[in-house]
């Protein structure tokens, strides 16, 4: 799956996580697995978890980590995106939790924090981007 | 005439108001929240814009979140339907501190309508009739000390109240603090305001309540009445008839000329809904609703005015293209509204998945309504799933029409008012006409008692 077929399932994933009250969710797709986690004790709402891993390799050897985690940071206001100066760009190290961007919403700017470090592997959003309450503006590799 | 509008709702009247807004040529931006993802009136609108999960303060009650919403989508207007943000005089404020025009009226007029021991007052001022009654209550001992002089039974009401919440008839002297404690803690739970006034009881009233269209231009019209007697022990409406059967004419005509003079009075601009209290031969003010209703269909019926599209022309600042010599009615209309409720257990909601969903049609049926075989009830919201409204020649065939449609309803997986609501309508005293606000729930206990 590419990464923005990924993010609209992960945001489609997650509303039915709200809706459905379960913790958590794993969906397997062809060679993709998505998981969605809800953060216990985060702000309800916040950002869900999914971690996209090779299914073979997560069923074959379920103790090893898997390869690879990716982490959504999705937006939880409506509002424009407002880049950093310099702008986060994909490829780019965070040694821990830092400020990606803003959300801002009738003037308020709302920062949007990476909570963790990581490499950012996907920026799905653009400077003056309108975006809606939970759309995915990050993809971090945990 | 405005381009696009915000609805800022869900459920049936987010689809009405989207309909007007086609009608007008005005394009539409829907807000949803997660759990409405696959709602209808998210599908009808040209845009929909999530604000926020499930539960409501996150979602529909998000007031930068929709604000920001219908500016980032360049709306020119927010329609606010009923419940939610309708009377939230803020709201109105904040978007027109935006440029948005709020689609109501002013918001001092929301304001003054929605703290009901103003809107009380105001109304003496112009002469309308209200209920023996104070003003706002301190502690118990001054409303022991108001309710002794206004005579037993009274009822605690609050003054920010709506929808019953925040109400307790007190019979006797003392039941008074017992009642005053919980109606406090309950309009303090549910409206963040607990302060409460006392007004006489007026035993088994009818509820009847006149509609009013009022342009910015001054031109100001009624369109008659509805009858609302017919409520849960909750005192939430449930079927509504128009016009009201065995009124008295030179009532009918008091209650519309109040209506209209109090519209001025107030200032009023947009559509709204004056409810009173009506017995033998007098009649008593009770509220102004200053907001489209649930049961707008019955008045849209007889009269064949489109209130929606008049509220949203009205806003656009056109004025009214009618008098009142314009308007007249034709039959009869009656609506039954379908929630997910279990009847059987004190209305309680159900939420689920509806497995099957089958709406009736033919002459003379109208059905306002989200839901669709497959949809499911989210536990957040409202739990009226359609309005059914029918119209007929006389009030009889109007029944019968009803009747007829409600037959033809089919809605599994979740318990609905259908079943019960067809009861009422077979039985010779709702046949018969003009019950007062009583009599539901005595037939409901009648019909318990002998399940």
């Amino acid at each position: 799956m590419t990464e923005d077929v990924i993010a609209a399932r992960a945001r489609a994933l997650a509303g039915a996580l709200t809706e459905a009250g379960f913790a958590r969710l794993r969906v397997r797709d062809g060679d993709t697995e998505i998981e969605l986690r809800r953060a216990p004790g985060a702000v309800s709402g916040a950002a869900p978890s999914p971690s996209s891993a090779p299914a073979a390799a997560a069923a074959e050897v379920a103790d090893r980590p898997p390869e690879r985690r990716v982490e959504v940071v999705a937006s939880d206001v409506v509002g424009i995106v407002r880049l950093l100066r310099p702008a986060i760009g994909e490829g780019q190290e965070l040694d821990g939790d830092r400020e990606l961007a803003y959300v801002e919403t009738l003037g308020i700017r709302n920062p949007v924090r990476s909570r963790g470090g990581g490499r950012v592997s996907t920026v799905f959003v653009s400077e003056g981007q309108p975006v809606e309450y939970g759309q995915p503006l990050f993809a971090i590799d945990r | 005439m405005f381009k696009k509008v915000l609805i800022a709702n869900r459920g049936e009247i987010a689809l009405r108001i989207n309909r007007a807004c086609h009608e007008l040529g005005v394009a539409t931006v829907a807000i949803f929240s997660e759990a409405d993802r696959q709602s209808l009136h998210v599908r009808h609108a040209d845009e929909a814009f999530c604000v926020g999960p499930g539960p409501v303060m996150r979602s529909y009650l998000n007031i930068p979140n929709i604000i920001s919403a219908a500016l980032i989508s360049g709306c020119d207007a927010i329609h606010p339907g009923y419940g939610f943000l309708a009377e939230n005089a803020r709201f109105a404020e904040i978007a027109s501190d935006h440029g948005l025009t709020f689609i109501g009226p002013t918001p001092a007029v929301i304001s003054a309508m929605g703290d009901k021991a103003t809107a009380k007052r105001l109304m003496a001022e112009a002469g309308v009739p209200t209920t023996p009654g104070s003003d706002i209550v301190a502690n118990v001992d001054e409303a022991r000390t108001v309710s002794a002089a206004i005579g037993y039974p009274v009822l605690l009401k609050a003054t920010a109240g709506g929808g019953g919440k925040g109400m307790r008839a007190v019979h006797a002297p003392e039941e008074l603090a017992t009642a005053f404690a919980t109606a406090q803690a309950e309009s303090e739970a549910s409206f963040k305001d607990g302060r409460l006034y006392v007004e006489k009881l007026i035993v088994n009233p009818r509820h009847i309540e006149v509609q009013v269209l009022a342009d910015e231009h001054g031109g100001v019209v009624h369109l008659g009445e509805r009858d609302c007697s017919l409520q849960k022990p909750s005192h939430q409406k449930l079927i509504e008839e128009a016009p009201a059967p065995h009124l008295d004419d030179a009532l009918r005509e008091r209650l519309h000329t109040i209506a209209t003079t109090a519209t001025r009075a107030v200032g009023y601009t947009n559509a709204g809904t004056l409810e009173f209290l009506v017995t033998g031969g007098d009649l008593y003010f009770m509220e102004m609703n200053t907001r489209i209703q649930v049961e707008h269909p019955v008045t849209e019926l007889i009269y064949g005015v489109d209130l929606v599209k008049e509220q949203i022309r009205i806003a656009a600042g056109e004025a009214l293209g009618f008098t009142q010599d314009d308007l007249n009615t034709h039959g009869h209309a009656i609506e039954v509204r379908v929630n997910a409720e279990d009847p059987n257990n004190n209305f309680a909601p159900a939420a689920g998945t509806l497995t099957t969903v089958v709406f009736p049609g033919g002459p003379g049926v109208r059905v306002d309504t989200h839901v669709y075989g497959g949809a499911t009830v989210p536990p957040f919201y409202d739990s009226m799933l359609a309005k059914i409204v029918a119209v007929g020649r006389t009030r009889e065939s109007a029944i019968v029409r009803m009747e007829r449609a409600l037959a033809e309803t089919r809605i599994e997986g979740v318990k609905t008012t259908v079943d019960f609501c067809a009861d009422v309508l077979a039985d010779p005293e709702f046949r018969a006409g003009g019950v007062g606000v009583a009599w539901l729930p005595a037939f409901l206990a009648r019909r318990t008692a002998a399940v």
